[in-house]
């Protein structure tokens, strides 16, 4: 009677779904890692912060979240996880006139309505990126109660959700899902190495970032992102995105 | 009684037929040139005989004292129709299909077709006889002329003659018993159901079903065709018209039987449906772009047996309506059947002549398109024999599953129970034979020319497919008038005037729908590709004048990998083996392995290149190989015992024999 | 201070292009020797063979290589079905070429290459923490191993004793890390034998586990925990009360759903005799870690080539000898429950000493060392060169690159349809792979 054993586990374990986006997320959904280290409030960022970055996402006017990975390394220098979840932007901080930036504008796919199908292409990465996409899929996420569903098809996608620093040999691949995705269609670039390389930008054989092979509607920073930034860009796509004064 | 000149047209198309063979002599273009002329007038003529009643031409007296003549009435018009129908294509297409230096294929062709004729307007069992001798000789002669190995040409010619003098000799049986019953040749309904009725019966069936190609004699269909690879003229003729001849010998004999007991009709679905079920899955894993085709004819003339077997339960048990609708079934299952094979025979041609193969999984793969004819015909074929509205396999199809879904009101749970196997078999065999009409359209329209191939010169090859392809469109759509203007020939068969089973429903005027029982089903053939064609102007018109839409071409996805590479696409041998695998049991499918070169390194598992074939078996050819090696072996021993070379023994044996004769001759007079 | 790793005979530093000399060690550990003779086997890099004679083979893709050798086939209607490198089923990009004749898979390549990100060259001349950061991004989801690994070679090589609490938080790291990696693969597999509820349950307890890292180590993959000069976490008795009782919760719910999961007549049908690799397939592909286990060969780091702090604990050994996708699956259940003990003993005896990682003052003697630690999935063997506590040289020998050619020989006669079961029950992954 496994059918009955089943069912009574669900039971006891009760609902684990977070209410995100109608209510923001709780501190399990939200790591500490979830947005780049910022230097307390009023404080100006130090020359020795910006050398101690490893991929130089500190200048002294800011944290780049895109190209930061998350390291740790600036806690150091009185560096401090506090912000919220880092989330999605239309335009990389560092090319804000890049290939992207005129698409970024409003919710690309908002007349789709409310649902999304979702084509998850890996160029290179490190699988968490690919595991935190698709833990937006288990119950603690459930994107599915929110209309987003990933697909085994561009054909039927709506979206490109790409992961990883693109290869040489990942850039004819990508090309191609993009090309197989029917329009209208969008492209998110999620995590640190699908933006601009993160930890390995400037290693030999790769593109510095997905925007060099197809145009990029979003960011999500991160090294990975948590699941609750992919959801957050994925729900920005259709203009159903938390506000910070919900109404 | 129609006009006494379609009596001389009538005899007039026969000669021809049969002239067209010398005019071959002179030249092969002048011989098909001769026959296709010939097949027109013989349209014509079936076409006004049905249309007007009998036809009879000029009467001479036979050897046997008997008056003879070429005639045509309601059953033999329709079948010549189909017939001449068939070798308009085939005469128009060999015109440019023929290239041979010899005159030998045109020759035999028209030999076969003059033959065929003239059994369909025999008016004695004598003549038709004499038709049947020589169509079968010279059918043997057009398989001679196949390419390939020699040995296996002639082996498989010499197949089709041993089964062909089998067919010949059980059809001589029924004759005579016949002859015995009635006195006469052609004279019927004979009536009651005795032992020398049953003999007559079911000497016919096997002999006519022989030439049929059914179950279990179908490898007399497919062998010589796809073995020998037969030229696809011949192919076309043997497949579409040979099997139809066979058809109407079985057809007329048992219209003139009468009142048949049930097992009649019960042994003849069983035949029927056996002979569906292994054609569609021998078809379905077919490599053969003519060994495909050949077993889709096992399927369809196992479709006309179901559906004859069907009437002949009903009539059995007193059903008339259902009996009549069956018989409709049958009628049109022959016509349709006998066209869209010879678009796909045609279409086989056609593909070979720019490739230079037989093999499907080794035409396939190219990106050169047929031209539109050939495209256009061979998918109307296609769609067609795989039962597809609104065409005139899709009719048929729909009206022999009418019949055997009535099954339910037979009187005995036998017949019923037979019926529900039957439909069983042939629903799934329609599943079966749409995995091989996909196959046959996906690859061989798609094909790579081969170097050493002829492209195909004239652009006629394939407008003859497309014109066919065209016949098998009006077929269907124009079914129900299709039905009215062959029931001359369900009324001959049946002896009796029958009620064409069609009507009108709702909307539907009159006459423009079939209906099976009353009512139990209805369809209108017309009305199908009206609906389809106003939702697709509908739709096009949204998208068009509506949206503006525009259409994008991309490539197909392949995982990400580039589509199409050479190497990296399925074969047609790829597309079935789920099959093979599935139906091990039925398909005999053996793997086999050879290893090839060298072990490159000892010790680690280094992978041994190998050589791999997966073979499926025909298990009934294992019987005959086993019967031929019986055969081979009791003659081998009557040799030695009997002929050993003394005259002592031989003069016994003589002796013996005769005092036999005379003894059965004393005792049955 | 305890050492991590073994030193190795640097000599005259040769260069190493294809892993086929013996790695020699300087330990005196008598379960060596057992290893030395698999190692034969092992450390063979299997330089990708140029697809050939024996019917059409495919162009190769630039920049993509062969994992493992299969048999060319020739035949009539046989061809190569291409499979990735962005496929449905395999959340990676890795391409798969699948001989075939339909429906049976005759041989089975898996390609490589798509994700290299060349770590390795990229790290040489790195200071071995910003070297780490690249290390422990080869593969995410293996990340402390690798860290664990090329921390220990490189402290080897430097001669680093290491305080003895560090090392109880690597195989703090590591353990949850196999949790994770095991429920998540069986998962996979459940979603391949369409076990719904039992996917979204054991997907749930991953999530718990990710965030059970998160909360530990400040990173839900614990990137840069590890690592000298990140942030000094120390695992706090508070911190360690905390974990045992999540562990408590963990095993728990992972008996429940395991044992029901188990009782699925259709999943464990499915999986039974599927990719089946004997015991003689197994050590001659150079198999490792659960795959090797799963097919009657009992090895595993932790137990025949330990390094603290396994020389202290009991470790016991899940064995299975059938070898197909279930004795897998059945191998990782079971190393759950067995990891679930080893984290229990570990706090047990956790050392008082501080677990801090401040980076030394002055690097020390340049050398060569070679450390192996048993992944989620197998044995991962690092060797690093290391000179002014910069990088010289990076090599690893990943399980992923060992199981490949025997993931293709299991495939070998298998139906397409046995593809993800036989795919997810060897747990591979390419991003260590191709590093
Ligand atoms: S990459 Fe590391 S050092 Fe740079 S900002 Fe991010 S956390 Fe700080
Ligand atoms: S962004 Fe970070 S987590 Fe994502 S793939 Fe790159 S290295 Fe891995």
């Amino acid at each position: 009677m496994t059918m009955f054993g089943w069912l009574g586990r669900s039971a006891t374990r009760g609902i684990l779904t977070t209410r995100y986006p109608d209510a923001p997320p709780s501190p399990a959904e939200a790591p500490v890692s979830a947005h780049a280290p910022e230097p307390p409030p009023g404080v100006a960022i130090a020359a020795s912060a910006v050398n101690a970055c490893p991929v130089r996402a500190i200048a002294p006017d800011g944290v780049d979240q895109c190209r930061c990975i998350r390291c740790a390394r600036c806690l150091a220098q009185g560096f401090e996880f506090s912000g919220p979840v880092a989330l999605a932007t239309a335009a990389r901080a560092d090319r804000p006139d890049g290939p992207s930036a005129t698409r970024g504008a409003g919710a690309p796919l908002a007349r789709l309505g409310r649902s999304l199908h979702v084509f998850l292409v890996d160029v290179g990465s490190c699988n968490a990126c690919n595991l935190e996409v698709l833990s937006i899929a288990h119950p603690q996420y459930d994107a599915s109660r929110l209309g987003i569903f990933f697909t085994n098809s561009p054909r039927h996608a709506d979206v490109l959700l790409v992961v990883g620093v693109p290869t040489e040999a990942m850039v004819e691949p990508l090309r191609r899902a993009y090309e197989a995705i029917p329009a209208p269609k969008a492209v998110v670039a999620t995590g640190a190495c699908a933006i601009r390389g993160g930890v390995f930008e400037g290693n030999a054989g790769l593109r510095s970032g997905v925007d060099e092979i197809v145009p990029v509607d979003l960011y999500v920073p991160g090294c990975p992102p948590p699941p609750v930034a992919v959801l957050d860009a994925l729900l920005r796509l259709i203009g159903r995105e938390r506000t910070e004064a919900p109404t | 009684m129609s006009a006494p000149y379609l009596g001389v047209l009538l005899t007039a198309a026969v000669v021809g037929l049969f002239a067209s063979a010398p005019g071959a002599v002179l030249a092969r273009r002048i011989g098909y040139g001769i026959a296709l002329a010939s097949s027109l007038l013989l349209l014509a003529v079936a076409i006004a005989t049905l249309a007007t009643g009998p036809v009879h031409g000029i009467a001479w007296t036979g050897p046997l004292g008997d008056p003879e003549s070429l005639q045509l009435d309601g059953l033999s018009a329709f079948f010549a129709l189909a017939a001449s129908l068939v070798w308009t294509a085939t005469s128009a297409y060999s015109i440019f299909y023929d290239d041979r230096r010899s005159p030998g294929l045109a020759i035999c062709y028209g030999l076969t077709l003059g033959a065929i004729a003239l059994l369909v307007s025999a008016s004695s069992f004598l003549l038709f006889l004499i038709g049947w001798e020589i169509m079968t000789l010279a059918s043997y002669g057009m398989i001679l002329q196949a390419t390939g190995r020699g040995d296996r040409v002639f082996s498989a010619a010499f197949v089709f003659l041993a089964f062909g003098e089998a067919s010949t000799l059980l059809v001589l049986i029924a004759v005579a018993a016949f002859h015995v019953l009635s006195g006469g040749f052609l004279e019927g309904p004979v009536s009651g159901a005795g032992a020398l009725t049953s003999l007559v019966f079911v000497a016919a069936l096997l002999g006519f079903g022989l030439k049929m190609g059914v179950a279990p004699f179908h490898l007399s269909e497919w062998l010589p065709i796809a073995h020998s690879s037969a030229p696809s003229n011949a192919s076309a003729v043997l497949s579409s018209t040979l099997t139809l001849a066979g058809a109407y010998g079985l057809f007329r004999v048992v219209s003139d039987l009468g009142s048949p007991p049930a097992w009649w009709g019960g042994l003849m679905l069983a035949i029927g449906a056996i002979s569906v079920l292994l054609g569609a899955l021998f078809a379905s894993v077919s490599e053969h772009t003519k060994g495909l085709p050949a077993y889709s004819t096992i399927e369809n003339n196992g479709l006309i047996l179901v559906a004859l077997g069907v009437a002949l339960l009903a009539e059995a048990n007193g059903l008339t309506e259902l009996a009549v609708f069956a018989l409709f079934a049958a009628f049109f299952q022959a016509i349709a059947h006998a066209v869209a094979k010879t678009a796909l025979f045609l279409s086989a041609g056609y593909v070979e002549h720019a490739t230079g193969t037989f093999d499907l999984s080794a035409v396939a793969g190219g990106a050169k398109r047929s031209d539109p004819g050939e495209t256009a015909g061979t998918l109307a074929a296609a769609l067609s024999l795989a039962a597809a509205p609104p065409l005139a396999g899709f009719v048929s199809e729909w009206m022999i599953l009418e019949s055997l879904f009535q099954s339910y009101r037979f009187s005995s749970p036998e017949a019923q129970f037979l019926g529900l196997l039957a439909g069983a078999a042939v629903a799934l065999a329609a599943g079966l034979i749409v995995v091989a009409m996909v196959k046959f359209v996906g690859f061989a329209l798609l094909w790579k020319p081969s170097p050493g191939a002829t492209a195909p010169r004239a652009a006629g090859l394939g407008t003859t497919v497309g014109v066919v392809g065209g016949i098998l469109v009006g077929l269907g759509v124009g079914a129900p008038w299709i039905l009215t203007g062959i029931a001359p020939g369900v009324s001959a068969f049946a002896h009796a005037a029958v009620a064409v089973p069609v009507g009108g429903l709702l909307a539907v005027p009159d006459g423009w729908s079939i209906v099976s029982g009353s009512p139990f089903g209805i369809l209108s053939p017309p009305v199908v590709p009206i609906a389809i064609g106003i939702a697709s102007v509908v739709a096009w018109g949204y998208f068009r004048l509506g949206g503006g839409r525009r259409t994008r071409t991309v490539e197909p996805w392949m995982a990400g990998s580039p589509p199409g590479r050479p190497g990296e696409t399925y074969t047609s041998f790829g597309y079935s083996t789920g099959i093979r695998i599935m139906l091990r049991s039925i398909l005999r499918t053996r793997e086999v392995r050879a290893s090839v070169g060298p072990v490159t390194e000892a010790g680690l598992a280094t992978p041994v290149p190998y050589n791999v074939d997966l073979e499926v078996l025909d298990v009934f050819k294992l019987f005959y190989d086993d019967l031929v090696a019986a055969t081979a072996a009791v003659s081998d021993a009557f040799k030695v015992a009997i002929m050993p070379g003394r005259l002592g023994r031989y003069l016994a044996y003589i002796l013996l024999v005769t005092l036999a004769v005379v003894v059965y001759v004393a005792v049955a007079a | 201070m305890t050492r991590s790793g073994w030193e190795v005979e640097t000599g005259d530093d040769p260069p190493v292009e294809d892993g086929k000399r013996a790695l020699a060690y300087r330990a005196d550990d008598g379960a060596l020797a057992l290893y030395n003779d698999y190692e034969r086997f092992r450390s063979i890099v299997r330089t990708p063979k140029a697809p050939g004679a024996g019917g059409v083979r495919p162009a190769p893709v630039p920049g993509a290589h062969a994992l493992a050798e299969a048999a060319e086939v020739a035949g009539y209607g046989t061809f190569t079905f291409p499979y990735g490198p962005i496929s449905a089923g395999v959340p990676e990009a890795g391409k798969f070429e699948v001989r075939t004749y339909g429906e049976r898979v005759l041989g089975l390549v898996p390609v490589g290459g798509f994700k290299s990100r060349s770590v390795p060259a990229s790290v040489v001349g790195l200071p071995v923490a910003d070297a780490g950061l690249r290390v422990e991004r080869i593969a995410g989801n293996l990340s402390a191993s690798h860290v664990s690994a090329f921390l220990a070679a490189v402290e080897s090589a430097e001669g680093r004793p290491v305080p003895t609490a560090e090392l109880y938080v690597r195989a703090l790291a590591q353990e949850l890390q196999r949790l994770y990696n095991h429920v998540r693969q069986i998962a996979r597999v459940a979603e391949a034998a369409a076990q719904n509820v039992g996917l979204a349950q054991m997907h749930a307890l991953g999530e718990e586990i990710l965030r059970l890292q998160g909360s530990v180590f400040g990173h839900r993959w614990m990137f840069g925990a590890l690592l000298p000069g990140g942030p000094t976490r120390r695992v706090e008795p508070a911190d360690r009360d905390r974990i045992e009782h999540a562990l408590g919760r963990i095993e728990a719910e992972f008996g429940a759903l395991w044992s029901l999961l188990l009782e699925s007549r259709t999943f464990v049908d499915r999986l039974q005799s599927t990719a089946p690799l004997s015991k003689e397939s197994a050590i001659s592909s150079g198999a490792v870690g659960p795959t090797l286990r799963a097919s009657g060969v009992g090895w595993d780091d932790r137990l025949r080539a330990p390094t603290p702090p396994y020389t202290d604990l009991f470790v016991s050994l899940p064995n299975e000898t059938a070898g197909d996708a279930l004795a897998r699956i059945l191998v990782r259940g079971a190393e759950i429950q067995a990891s679930l003990v080893i984290l229990e003993q570990l706090f047990d005896r956790w050392p008082a000493e501080e677990s801090i990682t401040e980076a030394p003052e002055s690097p020390l003697g340049p050398g060569r060392g070679i450390a192996r630690v048993e992944a989620p999935n197998g044995d991962l063997v690092y060797d690093v060169t290391v000179a002014d506590g910069r990088i010289r040289r990076l090599q690893f020998r990943s399980p992923s690159t060992a199981n490949w050619p025997a993931f293709a020989l299991s495939m070998q006669d298998a139906v397409f349809t046995d593809f993800h079961f036989a795919f997810e029950s060897f747990g591979l992954v390419f991003a260590e792979t191709d590093g």
